[in-house]
């Protein structure tokens, strides 16, 4: 099912080590910023997907500028460097910070001399007094602590789900509303999201990450639909247009804006008539729009895109009053002739307190359907659950949270990872009632 | 037959969740049962509340009400979150919090080829079938000849037969089979021991590469299940738990025991010596116990062909994996190293 070679438009997974990066691949010769350094990705267009690609610098001591070049064999630095002693524990080293004979500048330029990872570290390990009295474990410990430094390959990776879970969720958890891969997983599940049927989303801020983990189960050249509903002028779609989706299936991610369409659904037109009101509302939207654009243009991964995107859509809702209607018109009617068949499953993920919008909602489902409503913390779930437990038209109430927890396994050194993400979210799931 | 897609009314054949104050009962909607004897009797099914007459579910609205003798109940279509929760246990199962993180790392979607090994009581494979449909495909193996055939009956009583082939296999020993050679996108072993799965993993799994996930009560079999997978080119290797809480939210009312007016003399004395007020919280409360460990779940990925072999590494101690893939000691190589 994956396309396989890198090509122009789609988004792309840099990888370099355990650091991932997603990003749009808009013109053969784009430059992408990676740490401290710049890379430009001219040669990656054609390659097959998980191609690697060895970093070669360009420039000098300052400008840190880097071009690609494919390759096949990737060199770890424990393959590169023999060590020949070690010791049995710590006892004898002292940090007296004279380990080290080369001094800061020396190390400067044998990093701008030498074109080897490894022989870098293989000179700074020949000027350690104390390198070779080091436990095997602890020489271990520094060949990945200095390989993560020095690494020299960058991956090419095809986005999904997973990855881009994972990215966006490192980056920043504040812009997917904290939603841990784990949670997302269950969202997922215990929505019994599947190929066939219709469902709706409400989600007022994670970036499109519910709607392309909804979109991604839907999957292609099948019949299921999905509403997808935003507070906002536009909808978030970072995460979705991320998935490289084909026409067809994105095409079936109809996004609307929740006043819009249930204004279209109970009142048949999208529009609300009031010119009074239309020009404070016009007002307000100017105003999104450039709150968005300056959220956007923070998230320096996709900004472009999704920028002109926004500046399409802009440029025709100032279009004078006649022309033809846009495209958010014909969405805003496709998602009310959904919901009068009424959907297969309720999905909430927003901001605001989700009373309201679970009682407007749920009257589009269908009796006996799952519904899943998430918050970054517990108590307007708790709220909610008391207030539904006392209308009894659900079933199956629960109120849950989890907690995830990654292994460092290595032979001898098997423990829990040091740092673990304890914010999983919680959800309130159960299934509606007739 | 009800497992398929959704439908709005149940059907003689169906098979239908009962919801009954915060219990949960699967029951086969068939007018007359074999009683004890081997006679035919008309379908009662008993609860708490009072005795059902199964007949009378057949017509009836999916989420509607039922009414018992002493009560009333709910019935629900079957989810694999819910047949998960209900289903009759042949072996120990794997539940939802796994299940979903299961599908996400293995990357399925519609269309995927998914092998799983063992089958057991098939609560992870109505969940692997529900995601892959319907272009795609779920092999599923088990090494106990009954168990396997019950589940394929099962796949086929619940209408979902035409995504799935569940098959009786002793797939450590024997592979998944020629037929499945480069056809997979994703390996999911559940076995006493998954790290002789996984060579066979490789040449199940497509050209293109793809996902591999094992579940494994032990630290033990975590530990060789790595290994191997490094040797056999295996990338990105990722262990972890994932456990899930449900909150028990109740309104709770808490006394208020003032304590400021002992600043300042005063003539009333002990009547004021005691709570003073109430006050309301919503409080959602952890359960006392609560499952702590279910399994640990390695993921990692197999690159595309012409990407496997380019990493020339080392495995991290040198195993006799071929000699003797049971030996136990194989985690101490390096340790007895580490002592000269």
């Amino acid at each position: 099912m994956a396309k396989e070679v890198i090509s122009v438009g789609d988004f792309i997974v840099l990888q370099k080590q355990n650091y991932k990066k997603l990003l749009k691949f808009n013109k053969p010769s784009l430059s992408v910023t990676v740490g401290r350094d710049t890379i430009n990705l001219n040669g990656i267009e054609g390659c097959p997907y998980f191609s690697t690609f060895k970093v070669i610098s360009t420039g000098g001591k300052k400008n840190r500028e880097f071009i690609l070049e494919l390759t096949n064999e990737v060199v770890n630095l424990k393959d590169e460097i023999d060590i020949k002693t070690s010791g049995n524990d710590n006892r004898n080293i002292i940090d007296d910070g004279r380990s080290q004979k080369l001094t800061a500048a020396e190390i400067e330029d044998l990093k701008v001399d030498s074109n080897k990872a490894s022989d870098i570290v293989e000179t700074l390990i020949t000027n350690s007094n104390t390198f070779h009295r080091k436990t095997e474990f602890s020489q271990d410990k520094y060949l990945r602590k200095k390989e993560k430094k020095y690494f020299e390959f960058i991956t090419i990776l095809r986005p999904n789900l997973r990855i881009i879970t994972e990215v966006m969720y490192k980056l920043d958890p504040g812009k997917i509303q904290g939603i841990r891969i784990d949670t997302l997983s269950q969202i997922v599940t215990l929505a019994n999201i599947y190929s066939e049927g219709n469902y709706l989303l409400y989600d007022s801020g994670s970036n499109g990450l519910v709607a392309a983990s909804i979109m991604s189960a839907i999957g292609q050249k099948s019949n299921g639909k999905l509403i997808h509903m935003h507070p906002g002028n536009m909808s978030q779609k970072q995460a979705l247009l991320a998935m490289n989706f084909k026409e067809e299936q994105l095409n079936r991610c109809i996004s609307v804006n929740v006043y819009s369409a249930l204004r279209q659904f109970y009142q048949g037109c999208d529009a609300n008539e009031n010119s009074n009101i239309e020009s404070n509302s016009l007002k307000r939207k100017a105003d999104e729009d450039s709150e968005h654009k300056n959220k956007i243009a923070k998230l320096e991964d996709t900004s472009d895109t999704t920028d002109s995107t926004l500046e399409k859509v802009v440029d025709i809702s100032d279009s004078k009053p006649e022309p033809k209607k846009p495209k958010w018109h014909f969405d805003n009617i496709a998602a009310a002739a959904l919901l009068h068949q009424k959907v297969d499953a309720l999905v909430i993920a927003c901001k605001e307190d989700p009373k309201n919008i679970f009682t407007e909602l749920v009257e589009f489902v269908k009796p006996g359907r799952p519904f899943v409503i998430y918050y970054n913390v517990a108590e307007p779930l708790q709220q909610l659950y008391l207030l539904l437990k006392s209308h009894s038209n659900v079933a199956a109430l629960k109120l849950t949270c989890n907690w995830m927890r990654n292994y460092q396994v290595l032979p001898e050194r098997t423990h829990p990872e040091v740092t673990m993400n304890s914010a999983s979210g919680f959800l309130l799931t159960g299934y509606v009632l007739k | 037959m009800s497992f398929k897609n959704y439908k709005d009314k149940i059907e003689e054949g169906d098979t239908v969740i009962l919801y009954l104050s915060n219990n949960l009962y699967a029951l086969d909607v068939q007018r007359m049962i074999k009683n004890k004897k081997g006679e035919m009797v008309e379908n009662v099914f008993q609860t708490p509340f009072g005795a059902l007459k199964v007949k009378n579910l057949i017509g009836a609205d999916y989420g509607s009400r039922v009414e018992l003798s002493k009560g009333w109940g709910h019935v629900l279509q079957p989810t694999p979150e819910l047949w998960s929760l209900t289903l009759p246990h042949r072996t120990q199962i794997i539940y939802t919090p796994d299940i979903s993180m299961i599908m996400l790392q293995l990357d399925l979607v519609p269309g995927s080829v998914v092998i799983e090994a063992g089958t057991g009581s098939g609560s992870l494979t109505h969940a692997l079938i529900r995601r892959v449909r319907p272009h795609g495909h779920v092999y599923t193996f088990d090494f106990h000849e009954h168990r396997a055939k019950v589940a394929s009956e099962e796949f086929q009583a619940h209408g979902i037969a035409e995504f799935v082939t569940a098959q009786h296999r002793d797939v450590l020993s024997d592979g998944f089979g020629d037929d499945l050679k480069g056809k997979a996108d994703a390996v999911f072993l559940d076995l006493p021991s998954p790290w002789l799965g996984v060579p066979h993993a490789v040449a199940a799994m497509k050209e293109e590469g793809g996902r591999f996930c094992s579940f494994s009560p032990c630290i033990e079999q975590v530990q060789r299940t790595c290994l191997a997978l490094q040797e056999h080119g295996f990338e990105e290797l990722t262990t972890m738990e994932v456990l899930q809480t449900e909150l028990k939210v109740t309104r709770r009312t808490v006394p208020v025991r003032d304590l400021s007016f002992l600043r300042h003399k005063s003539s009333e004395k002990p009547v004021e010596e005691k709570p003073s007020g109430d006050t309301t919280f919503v409080v959602g409360a952890w359960p006392p116990s609560t499952p702590g460990h279910t399994g640990y779940l390695t993921v990692a990925t197999l690159p595309p062909l012409f990407a496997r072999s380019k990493k020339v590494s080392k495995p991290e101690c040198s195993l006799e994996e071929q000699d003797s893939p049971e030996n136990g000691d194989k985690m101490a190589v390096v340790g007895t190293e580490d002592n000269n």
